[in-house]
């Protein structure tokens, strides 16, 4: 999708203030101080999708939120299986490398690390768009990240042919992908309304 | 895989290979379908990487040859012909299909899994291929392996070993 400056601009503040957002609510979660770096954004054909993450059946630790309402559209959060574990070390403030395995606390822990920054995309959409959007239940899955990037690829194959990707890290040490995935339809409603308030 | 060659079919790609040192693969299917044909005479095989159920789904929009069950089939028998296979002889063995997000949202076109295992199975029928060997369904991810030397179909998954079909 070709983006006037301004465009960019207004997509790449809202992406900010969800960025910002989830930071804020990461930190009152854990002990320490969570921080979200400055956001890469980029544009990618959607067949080159499951290889973003270190090939199609490289092993990711992915946490699913799909949107729902007046947009539509998949957010995941990706991660290579040991920044999956360095994130559980830092969400429950332990030292780094306490996380061997992932088990059900560390797993609960991310799935409300996806829960957290899609709320707050959500309410950054909400709040610069006036739109009106809902996320599902996070969903945790561990498995080739071509199986699971396919399968959103997929869907999204059915209108257009790009994904938004999103590349951030956390407290500049775990690398995560963050994939905001709207539908064409739902991503050019974004952009037009995001263009209009401003 | 000493001088083996391995050969991604990526998203809606069909390929055909006749050197026995060539391996197609799909890596990492998950709900698309990864279709291996193999004619043990000539050896020559061909693996598609079906994406989507029907063709009628795109919307007159170009795609590649093997993103669509229905015409990714009739162009790998097409593609295999060209190449000296027979259609009598062709054996056919495929994989993915799966759920991944089972339990996100209600979106129910993210269960495509069961409706591309479904189109490519109507589709070997309409051709009077029998499907003699698959691994599909369920709710994880699947790596399949063409070795064209002798016709053996690997499927491999993460944490759940590898097996042939």
């Amino acid at each position: 999708m070709k983006l006037q400056p301004s465009q960019w601009k207004a997509l790449e503040d809202m992406v900010t203030q969800a960025l910002a957002e989830s930071s804020r609510s990461l930190s009152k979660m854990t002990t320490g101080e969570i921080r979200l770096d400055a956001p890469h954004l980029s544009f990618l054909p959607l067949k080159d999708l499951p290889g973003v993450a270190g090939g199609p059946d490289a092993v990711v630790t992915a946490v699913y939120v799909g949107i729902e309402g007046e947009l539509q559209g998949h957010l995941i959060l990706l991660f290579q299986p040991h920044e999956a574990r360095a994130m559980v070390d830092l969400l429950l403030g332990h030292p780094a490398g306490t996380c061997r395995k992932l088990d059900e606390l560390g797993r609960s822990a991310l799935a409300e690390v996806g829960n957290i920054c899609g709320s707050a995309f959500i309410n950054a959409i909400a709040d610069r768009s006036g739109l009106e959007v809902r996320p599902t239940p996070p969903l945790l899955v561990e498995d080739m990240a071509g199986a699971i990037l396919q399968t959103v690829a997929t869907d999204l194959l059915l209108t257009g042919d790009e994904a938004l990707v999103i590349t951030t890290a956390f407290n500049g040490a775990v690398p995560g992908h963050f994939l905001l995935m709207p539908t064409t339809e739902s991503m050019a409603r974004l952009i037009t309304t995001l263009e209009a308030i401003r | 895989m000493n001088g083996r060659q391995m050969e991604a079919v990526g998203l809606g790609e069909l390929k055909v290979a006749n050197r026995p040192d060539q391996v197609l693969v799909c890596y990492g299917l998950g709900s698309c379908v990864g279709l291996a044909l193999y004619d043990p005479v000539v050896r020559v095989g061909a693996m598609v990487h079906v994406v989507l159920p029907e063709s009628s789904m795109g919307r007159g929009r170009e795609a590649p040859p093997g993103k669509y069950a229905d015409t990714g089939v009739e162009a790998a028998l097409a593609a295999l012909v060209d190449a000296g296979a027979s259609r009598s002889r062709l054996i056919a063995k495929a994989a993915g299909g799966a759920r991944m997000l089972r339990l996100a949202g209600s979106n129910p076109r993210l269960d495509i899994g069961a409706r591309n295992t479904e189109a490519v199975r109507a589709a070997l029928a309409r051709h009077q291929i029998k499907l003699v060997a698959e691994d599909m369904g369920g709710t994880y991810g699947r790596t399949l392996q063409l070795y064209i030397e002798t016709g053996r179909v690997l499927v491999s998954t993460v944490g759940r070993g590898e097996r042939e079909l």
